[in-house]
């Protein structure tokens, strides 16, 4: 299986054979470009930096408070039941 | 009265004062939305409710009953932020016909300052991408020269500010999504500092980067709108609990003519290198003597880690994306493709309601974070995001704003860039450190091109400095009349 085929199986996206072929390419380039990366000087002293605000976890009391009615909510589901989302058979 | 040619701050006083009523100022830019969009393409939606909450603003206004700050004004919001009962399609076919249970705190806010939403503006399909050509509702075209984009993300946002069809609106930014289309269009963007304004019903794209702000004619403007969105939101657990300053006393009137003594601002030589159009770095440069005029001390310092910012970003945000756009997924959004399991309903689904950017970008985030990739991409690009943030804060001890060009040339033609992705992400190149950092920064305009297309300059401060920008974009205002400029219907 290409990486391509793998990345696109992974995410849950099915691509014809064309599309296959078009974003191989076009990922191709960019994956060129990102490794530039390669050439940046992080030795172990460098701490990745995955957010903007490096702030300890937010917390809040556990207090029950009213949220989005069910019937709002299911409205733009395409099938339910009135109660729960409804999907097609999880097995054939 | 020439609506369209007064400012949202002036537009506020007028209908505090009883000589424009909401409703007629409402239907005012309905009507020019009604002229001019089948050209602009700058709206999704348009609200019908907004003639109705106007009239319900002059009825309380007229009863002596106390009115919100920005009683009556009509304002625009980019349609990837959820407004209640309004359709939110972030651009795209999987969100066609979305309607939002909930209004976005910063929505929530507006309207309680009894603000408008006249309508849902145009955007790349979930913020991807810096044209609005990417949009499933069709490109926006910019009212500068139609042949040419507005930018994007936020470029609908842009387009209708500049076209006169809103007197200000709101966009989001990522890498550049307000900065971009607001120096493309000519118009004031401020992309506020991560955790300024709350993300709560923003759709997300990238949750470390994206950030809510004003889109407008003048900083003046910015900072009104400021003044109403900013602060802490506990539905937003990113949003920042920090003081909020006095925005609108960061435009006040000053005394003297060296309102800026005391400002150092460091031009930076990275931001002048190849690829720079020659008349968008002549507007800059020009620019930094007004603003050394003023009193300002220009320095010069070093980004050195500048170069590796565009390939940061395009690990980043796809991983970002690739994370937070699974949950379209059939189930719960609109938009199901017919299919025999649930497997290839999420399969289906996901092909047929994204468009291909969008697909490209999953797919590279999905690539980046798999297994045996995770350690090449997405956490050597968090290392090289480290050294992007120290460039700023090792700049910041010697500096308080960093003044360069917003974009490296002005608005390019349609369809120039579609078939070369790494072309068209270039166009980010100077905005996209400031989202990886956090930091804030403003777009103004500051020349035209000869071939009459706006040209921005950009400015960066330290996080939570959104009034030092103000103050200093202001004072630039004051000084030059670029920002009055408006294209020729």
């Amino acid at each position: 299986m290409s990486e391509i085929d793998k990345a696109a199986r992974l995410a849950r996206i099915r691509l014809n054979e064309s599309e296959l072929e078009e974003s191989a390419k076009q990922l191709e380039k960019i994956l060129d470009y990102i490794s530039q990366l390669e050439s940046a000087e992080t030795d172990d002293s460098v701490e990745p930096f995955f957010g903007a605000i490096e702030s300890v976890n937010a917390i809040r009391s556990d207090e029950v408070s009213p949220s989005q009615p069910r019937e709002a909510v299911l409205k733009n589901a395409p099938d339910t039941d009135g109660e729960f989302y409804v999907v097609p058979p999880v097995f054939k | 009265m020439e609506l369209e040619t007064l400012t949202a701050s002036e537009i506020v006083k007028h209908l505090s004062t009883g000589e424009l009523s909401a409703v007629e100022c409402t239907r005012f830019y309905l009507d020019r939305i009604k002229s001019f969009d089948g050209q602009l393409n700058s709206f999704i939606s348009v609200s019908e409710l907004a003639i109705e909450t106007a009239e319900k603003i002059d009825v309380k206004r007229a009863a002596g009953k106390p009115v919100g700050q920005l009683a009556g004004l009509p304002i625009a919001i980019k349609d990837g932020i959820c407004t209640a009962g309004l359709r939110t399609t972030a651009g795209s076919k999987m969100l066609e016909d979305f309607v939002p249970p909930y209004d976005a705190t910063i929505v929530s806010r507006l309207n309680d300052a009894d603000a408008i939403v006249i309508g849902k503006t145009n955007m790349d399909e979930f913020a991807m991408g810096s044209s609005t050509e990417n949009s499933f509702f069709g490109v926006a075209k910019n009212p500068w020269n139609e042949q040419h984009v507005p930018g994007g993300s936020s470029g609908g946002s842009a387009a209708c500010v500049a076209g006169g069809l809103a007197p200000v609106a709101i966009g989001s930014d990522t890498g550049g999504s307000i900065r971009q289309p607001a120096a493309f269009c000519g118009i004031t963007g401020l992309k506020p500092t991560y955790g300024r304004v709350s993300r709560y019903g923003l759709i997300a794209f990238a949750s470390s980067l994206d950030q809510i702000g004003p889109m407008t004619s003048t900083v003046e403007d910015a900072a009104l709108i400021m003044s109403v969105i900013a602060g802490h939101d506990s539905r937003d657990s990113t949003s920042a609990k920090n003081e909020l300053p006095d925005f609108l006393n960061s435009i006040a009137d000053t005394v003297g003519s060296k309102p800026l003594a005391g400002i150092r601002i460091g031009v930076c030589q990275e931001h002048f290198e190849a690829g720079l159009d020659s008349e968008v770095e002549s507007a800059v440069r020009e620019s930094t003597k007004v603003f050394e005029a003023l009193g300002a001390e220009i320095k010069h310092v070093r980004l050195p880690n500048t170069k590796f910012a565009v390939a940061t970003y395009y690990v980043v945000a796809p991983c970002e994306a690739s994370s937070n756009l699974s949950r379209y997924d059939g189930v719960r959004y609109t938009h199901r493709a017919a299919a025999e399991d649930l497997e290839q309903m999420y399969c289906e689904t996901r092909a047929e309601g994204f468009g291909e950017e969008v697909k490209k970008r999953i797919m590279l985030g999905t690539h980046a974070l798999s297994s045996g990739y995770y350690d090449a991409y997405y956490l050597k690009a968090s290392k090289v995001r480290r050294l992007i943030k120290q460039d700023y804060d090792l700049a910041f001890e010697s500096v308080d704003l960093i003044l360069g060009p917003t974009t490296p040339t002005p608005a390019f033609e349609i369809g120039q860039h579609s078939q070369d992705p790494l072309a068209m992400y270039l166009a980010d190149i100077y905005t996209v450190s400031a989202n990886l950092a956090g930091v804030p920064a403003i777009s103004i305009p500051c020349g035209l091109s000869g071939s009459g297309l706006p040209i921005g300059l950009q400015l960066q401060a330290r996080s939570f400095e959104e009034a030092t920008l103000l103050k200093t974009a202001h004072q630039f205002q004051q000084a030059t009349d670029w920002h009055q400029r408006r294209p020729q219907a």
